[in-house]
């Protein structure tokens, strides 16, 4: 028994990790059409929000309002 | 201020059973507080409407883009806002004053009232179908309401009452609730915190004895705090998570085309009380053959469209699941309707493969076709497969030197190529087709009596849906009914098109694989070879196959195969593993249909991902996945029972009949196992 979704909000059975391993398969043999594939960058930041997302938003949600200027300077940097 | 904010539903209920002892009334915040949406945007809910209202005026000879109408909708909203400040403090919007203005200029004087009433319908329907209760917030709500709680629902929205109290009733919460407050009703609203003193004296309601539960600090927190109200805030980082992937995945689906299929996938996937431990034949249903089956009838409605096909003939016993997911995903996908008509047929290749012969005999291709399965060696296993008399035939075939048992298959022992000479030699007999024709007359008759029962002759394009593989099915079918004047257009829309034998196309005979076909050279997609008779036990309908069709006194009447003998009951063993996955895929049609309705993605879109399925699922499978998904029986009664001689075409094991030691522990096996498939497509 498990549930279609998991904990992390990833797909049983279809994980990010699984996606990113057929890209990597994907680079050594022919494996068809995937478009350019799901890209590294964003298999990163979904990987890193799957596995990683719940403490950085509980951290956030209880001390967020204390790291706005963290916030701001990000939105400073960005292009 | 200040006012308690909870980080999650188990602590806020915690909190909130203590307080609520002593209050008479407990109110909720709507939207992501007793509901929360699968989207990360309310706003992308709007754009499907948007679609919904260009078809409809493009029904009524006006043409409007969507982007236009929802651009409008904008704007009107928008003005409707400024207009409520001039007399309210909150600048709020009713849903039917806005809408009716959006329609009204669209459709000038063509617009009616049952117009307005149909686009709220699909807005409301959208809107549901994008809601899920939280399962924790509504048991507690309903303990509440149990013990005598008065409860209110309270939204600051542009939906009116009415509207809200639809979506409660979809989502199954009406039955608790006193009463539904929306700020479109009033213009009085939470942001301002005009809305509490309001209710409080609405439904004579004291401040020292309400608790309100809600999710925005201001509107549900400081300005509750503000009117005297006890107040709990859910600020849920889970949320905010799911959230936040939802985000990423809609986003990067417009830059990349792979994640397109699982943003679908993401927004698909049940939550709440909905995700429930299941079993893993269900998961597979839903998260794998499920999306597939709905990116398949999306692409034959475009088909249809294009070719002007006005019916769709699903052909058993694989198209009982798709007409299933056709039903449950036309009225969110297609709210327009213009849609063709669908029948499930029931045929199947013995059944037709006699009543094709009533009119051209028996072809040499069709023969052929009977001698290619493994376990098929003489004339009988011909008799079998085209219902004929073999005894009868019996004075032609020795007029040509043969005998019912004489061995016409090069895969078996006592084969000689004069043998096939003779049989070819047999069939050009015009004494054999005579009789052959003869023979099968009469379930070609019965079988034309369902067919115009079944409307097949009434339209002059025809889709003809089935899972694959070779054709055979149509073939038999068209050769059935093509001496016929009134015979449609017919159009064959397979899954996967494999064409081992060459199909006979026609002008009106045509053919083609939507997730596979042959024809076009698809490395991912041809990995359906690796178990292509998963889809077919996965979509079977739980009904034994079709024998033949029989005339009666009455008109016809169908036969089907027994379902007591061991076949039968190995079968109904197999339906049994199966229903869990059936279970699964069905249960993901409502779902799929609101995503991509909501996505609006085209096959072309989903093709990436639908690449990606193939591979990880087929090619690249996990050992568990493979024994979970592997049938325990097949039935083929095309195939016979003899053997073949030993080492002829065998050797072969393919990787999902490896075994799970194999599966489980072999590192390169399933590299070693592409390779050798990319090198047999190449040499094709």
């Amino acid at each position: 028994m498990s549930k279609i979704l998991k904990k992390n909000y990833d797909l049983q059975g279809l994980e990010i990790s699984r996606l990113a391993k057929i890209t990597l398969v994907g680079k050594i043999l022919p494996l068809g059409n995937l478009a350019g594939g799901p890209g590294a960058r964003f298999i990163i930041i979904l990987g890193f929000l799957h596995y990683f997302g719940y403490p950085i938003y509980w951290l956030l949600a209880r001390f967020g309002h204390r790291v706005k200027i963290l916030r701001q300077i990000n939105a400073r940097l960005r292009p | 201020m200040k006012f308690p904010t909870y980080y999650s539903l188990a602590s806020l209920i915690k909190a909130g059973k203590k307080k609520a002892k002593n209050k008479q009334v407990i109110s909720f915040d709507l939207f992501d507080t007793l509901l929360i949406r699968r989207i990360h945007d309310p706003d992308i809910v709007k754009l499907p409407v948007a679609r919904y209202i260009s078809d409809l005026a493009a029904q009524q000879g006006i043409s409007k883009g969507w982007q236009n109408i929802q651009q409008l909708r904008d704007a009107i909203e928008q003005r409707h806002r400024q207009e409520t400040a001039k007399n309210f403090v909150d600048q709020e919007a009713c849903y039917p004053h806005f809408m009716q203005e959006l329609l009204e200029i669209i459709f000038q004087s063509k617009f009616n009232e049952s117009l307005l009433q149909q686009v709220t319908d699909y807005e409301l329907a959208m809107e549901s179908t994008m809601l899920v209760p939280r399962q924790a917030l509504v048991e507690w709500m309903k303990e509440l309401a149990q013990t005598g709680k008065r409860i209110f629902v309270i939204s600051d929205i542009y939906l009116p009452s009415s509207h809200l109290q639809r979506l409660l009733q979809q989502a199954g919460l009406n039955g608790f609730i006193e009463q539904v407050i929306s700020s479109a009703d009033t213009f009085f609203a939470k942001a301002s915190g005009k809305a509490y003193p309001m209710i409080a004296e609405k439904f004579a309601i004291s401040c020292q004895s309400w608790l309100h539960v809600g999710d925005n600090p201001v509107a549900d927190g400081l300005r509750a705090a503000e009117t005297g109200i006890d107040t709990l805030i859910i600020h849920d980082p889970r949320e905010d998570q799911r959230k936040a992937l939802v985000k990423r995945y809609y986003h990067y689906s417009e830059i990349k085309p792979l994640l397109r299929g699982r943003a679908l996938q993401q927004l698909m996937a049940p939550l709440e009380g909905e995700n429930r431990a299941v079993s893993e034949l269900y998961v597979e249903g839903y998260n794998f053959l499920g999306p597939l089956i709905g990116i398949f009838l999306q692409q034959i409605r475009i088909l249809c469209q294009e070719k002007k096909i006005s019916k769709i003939f699903f052909l058993s016993r694989e198209g009982w699941m798709f007409k299933q997911y056709w039903d449950k995903t036309v009225a969110t996908l297609y709210p327009t309707g213009d849609l063709p008509e669908t029948e499930y047929l029931y045929v199947s290749r013995m059944a037709l493969a006699g009543a094709s012969c009533a009119h051209q005999g028996l072809t040499k291709t069709n023969a052929y076709i009977a001698l290619t399965p493994r376990g098929n060696r003489d004339f009988r296993d011909i008799c079998r497969i085209f219902s004929l008399d073999a005894e009868k035939l019996l004075p032609h075939l020795v007029a040509h030197g043969l005998t019912t048992d004489t061995c016409l298959s090069p895969a078996h022992e006592g084969y000689r190529a004069e043998y096939r000479e003779n049989f070819d030699a047999l069939l050009l007999d015009q004494a054999f087709q005579d009789e052959v024709k003869r023979q099968t007359k009469g379930s070609n008759e019965a079988m034309q009596r369902y067919f115009t029962e079944a409307g097949l002759f009434a339209h002059e394009n025809i889709a003809i849906v089935d899972i694959g593989w070779l054709g055979t099915i149509q073939r038999f079918l068209f050769e059935a009914i093509a001496h016929r004047p009134d015979c449609p257009n017919c159009f064959g829309m397979l899954f996967g098109a494999i064409r081992a034998i060459p199909y006979p196309e026609g002008r009106k005979n045509t053919i083609r694989g939507i997730m596979f076909d042959s024809q076009r050279f698809d490395l991912a997609g041809s990995t359906l070879y690796y178990a292509q008779d998963i889809f077919e036990e996965a979509c079977r309908a739980p009904h034994p196959t079709l024998n033949g069709y029989r005339l009666t006194e009455e008109g016809y009447a169908l036969e089907f195969r027994r379902a007591d003998d061991a076949s039968g009951l190995a079968e109904q063993e197999q339906d049994r593993y199966f229903a869990p996955l059936q279970q699964g895929i069905l249960d993901s049609a409502e779902k799929f249909a609101a995503a991509a309705a909501l996505l609006n993605f085209s096959f072309d879109d989903w093709k990436p991902w639908i690449n990606f399925l193939f591979l990880s699922k087929l090619a690249f499978p996990h050992a568990r996945e493979v024994a979970n998904i592997r049938y325990r029986h097949h039935l083929d009664d095309f195939q016979g029972n003899k053997k073949p001689v030993a080492g002829a075409g065998k050797a072969f094991i393919p990787l999902w009949n490896q075994s799970p030691t194999q599966l489980k522990f072999n590192p390169l096996l399933r590299i070693r196992y592409f390779i050798n498939h990319i090198r047999q497509r190449i040499n094709e």
